[in-house]
């Protein structure tokens, strides 16, 4: 655990997300996470809808900045810089979004949406130069950069669509790619494509990245370390083997249990989850936020928040009852 | 075999688009039993959906039905039948769950109101009457407090109770077929556990045959008794669950299970993905739909669509079926 600290490359600490509903109530998504991301690695983040996930994400990207804690890139807390500064630090953190078709503006050609992040980042260079590059990039992501140039989004399938955003975030070369649920709404052939080109462009590039999915077999698949979040809190990290094989968190092992696995022959799970609805994030249940579902769950859960502890170095858990 | 519910002959569908004729479905046959769930699967575009709005008779004015098409539930033909005659059969002996039921529900309309509606057309119950029965129906499929959430209106509700909800208004009428379409691609991992669990629940309870559309393998190898992989608005394979997926002969059927991440694999294992894109349904290459994709494929395969071959219940359409010594 602390060797990953010291060599972090991007660190969460404390971060909470907050917004504001009225005077008085508050969505609280993101409450207290600290994760800490070494250079090189890939770090997944799982969760069901309302779990924070992507409230996360875009506090990383600062968009809009955290409500406290911090984002530190590379030494930088990000939520500290002014505007102008944070301005320049952008090139070296990227995003990919979920919705290919809707993150790409149908009225601008490919060539206009892959200048835009070197205009912002007032890259000097000729036309010529800057059309070569971009040509570069698209036939990096797999599509004929030529052809590509003066089209539209909508002349692409979902998959292709999904391309040229990635073309985009990397087009100014950043060190940290974050990924809210890239490949959540591609089919499973364009989805083992495009996973596969992530996985190249990682090493090729020398990404870390951040990568946000529902799909607890995709962040397998990704990932080196997975950290896992339930209604804005962090439940368990630990590497993606370890994580899948040996989960302590009750939350992290019925979410495994709940994904079906597509072998005619494997046992079915069951889940072990009290039935009823996720509680909402604007009034958390005291304590453990997780105990209102939870079949372990005591008075100590209700009273005590439980605190992240260590079970084996790099798996951490955040539970008063975690299984061994 | 059982009793045959639902049977479909070289079902045709087809759109006018304005580059041409947009054929979605072309030349599908199945029949399904009483009791029964087929997994229908493949990728967006595959023709499943059209295929289920075929069968229910949902389809839009655009859509041509082919002239040898024919659904018959029952025994009884539907494809001949006026959208009259067939009102008082969709929602009672048969009946959809969508994708998404935040808009397959009405939003201006309660729960109950919703269920009783459909409760009194078919079932001809008095008002007390039904809403009672609506409000037995909403317990049977957990959904809590359900005298209360019978006043509530759909955006009340989370989306894993939205669907209960929307299941209850699908199996009130004690339907004989039950189409699912993708019932739980909008839904959490957990709450898609507790949706499946409970159509196949009502599966057995009310003694239907059910469609389950889904893009998804894992559903179908836990779910269903029978799947049929559609590609490019044909089923190219068919057949019992695990027969399908021990003995895939099809190098489609194949090749999408290869490349589905699996909670089992290794991290950073790389995805057998399979390259290129589906065919244009508008001009379709005149060979297997496949072959331009499939790492099997020979001359014969871009010439000559293959015609499907049943053997001990397992169909495929391929000129060269995997695990085989001689090509069929």
């Amino acid at each position: 655990m602390k060797d990953i600290v010291e060599d972090a490359f991007l660190s969460l600490e404390d971060l909470t997300v907050e917004y504001r509903l009225t005077r008085r109530t508050r969505v609280h998504a993101v409450s207290g996470l600290t994760v800490h991301v070494k250079k090189g690695e890939t770090l997944g983040l799982v969760g069901e809808s309302g779990c924070g996930k992507s409230s996360a994400a875009r506090a990383v990207m600062q968009l809009p900045r955290p409500t406290s804690g911090r984002v530190v890139l590379d030494g930088v807390d990000l939520a500290s810089l002014s505007h102008s500064d944070l301005q320049k630090a952008r090139r070296r953190f990227q995003m990919v979004f979920q919705d290919p078709i809707a993150s790409l503006n149908p009225r601008q050609t490919v060539r206009e949406i892959l200048s835009a992040p070197l205009e912002i980042a007032r890259e000097k260079e000729t036309g010529e130069a800057r059309d070569q590059r971009i040509i570069d990039m698209l036939d990096r992501v797999g599509l004929n950069g030529e052809q590509a140039l003066n089209r539209r989004p909508h002349e692409f399938s979902g998959g292709q669509c999904q391309r040229i955003s990635i073309a985009r975030a990397l087009i100014l070369r950043p060190e940290l790619l974050v990924c809210d649920e890239a490949v959540s709404a591609l089919d499973v052939s364009v989805q083992a494509q495009t996973l596969n080109l992530l996985e190249d462009l990682k090493l090729e590039f020398g990404l870390t990245m951040l990568f946000i999915s529902h799909d607890l077999a995709v962040v397998k698949h990704v990932s080196d370390r997975v950290a896992v979040m339930y209604l804005g809190m962090l439940c368990e990290l630990a590497d993606a083997e370890t994580i899948y094989r040996k989960p302590a968190h009750p939350y992290t092992r019925n979410l495994i249990a709940a994904v079906p696995e597509p072998d005619p022959d494997a046992e079915p799970n069951t889940l072990e989850l009290v039935p009823g609805e996720l509680p909402s994030p604007i009034n958390p249940p005291s304590g453990c936020r997780f105990r209102t579902r939870c079949p372990l769950a005591t008075d100590r859960c209700a009273s005590e928040v439980p605190i992240a502890q260590e079970l084996a170095p790099g798996h951490t858990v955040a539970c008063h009852h975690p299984m061994s | 075999m059982g009793e045959i519910v639902l049977d479909v002959v070289n079902q045709r569908t087809a759109f006018a688009t304005g580059r041409g004729m947009l054929t979605a479905v072309s030349g599908v046959s199945l029949s399904l039993e009483r009791g029964k769930t087929l997994g229908l699967v493949g990728e967006s575009g595959s023709g499943k959906s059209v295929l289920a709005r075929s069968i229910m008779g949902l389809l839009p004015r655009a859509a041509v039905t082919g002239p040898g098409s024919r659904v018959l539930l029952n025994g009884r033909e539907l494809t001949r039948l006026s959208e009259r005659e067939l009102r008082p059969i969709r929602g009672a002996e048969m009946s959809v769950v969508f994708q998404d039921p935040m808009t397959s529900l009405n939003p201006t309309l309660t729960i109950g109101k919703q269920l009783t509606e459909t409760l009194r057309f078919h079932k001809r119950l008095s008002k007390a009457g039904a809403r009672q029965r609506a409000v037995e129906l909403l317990r049977s499929v957990g959904l809590p407090q359900p005298e209360i959430r019978v006043d509530q209106y759909p955006h009340q509700l989370s989306g894993g109770m939205r669907q209960r909800a929307a299941i209850a208004i699908a199996i009130c009428c004690d339907p004989d077929l039950l189409i699912a379409d993708e019932p739980t691609t909008a839904l959490d991992v957990t709450v898609q556990a507790e949706i499946l669990d409970l159509l196949q629940r009502m599966v057995r309870e009310h003694n239907m045959a059910m469609i389950l559309i889904t893009h998804d393998m894992g559903v179908v190898a836990g779910r269903c008794d029978d799947v049929a992989v559609m590609y490019a608005g044909r089923i190219v394979e068919q057949g019992p669950v695990r027969e399908i997926f021990h003995r895939t002969r099809m190098p489609y059927t194949a090749a999408l299970l290869s490349s589905i991440p699996r909670i089992s694999d290794p991290a950073h294992r790389r995805l057998d993905a399979i390259g290129g894109r589906p065919p244009d349904l508008i001009d379709p290459p005149p060979g297997c739909a496949f072959a331009p994709r499939c790492k099997h494929v020979s001359d014969r395969c871009h010439r000559v669509r293959p015609e499907p071959v049943t053997e001990a219940g397992h169909m495929y359409a391929c000129h060269y079926p995997l695990g085989m010594k001689e090509p069929a």
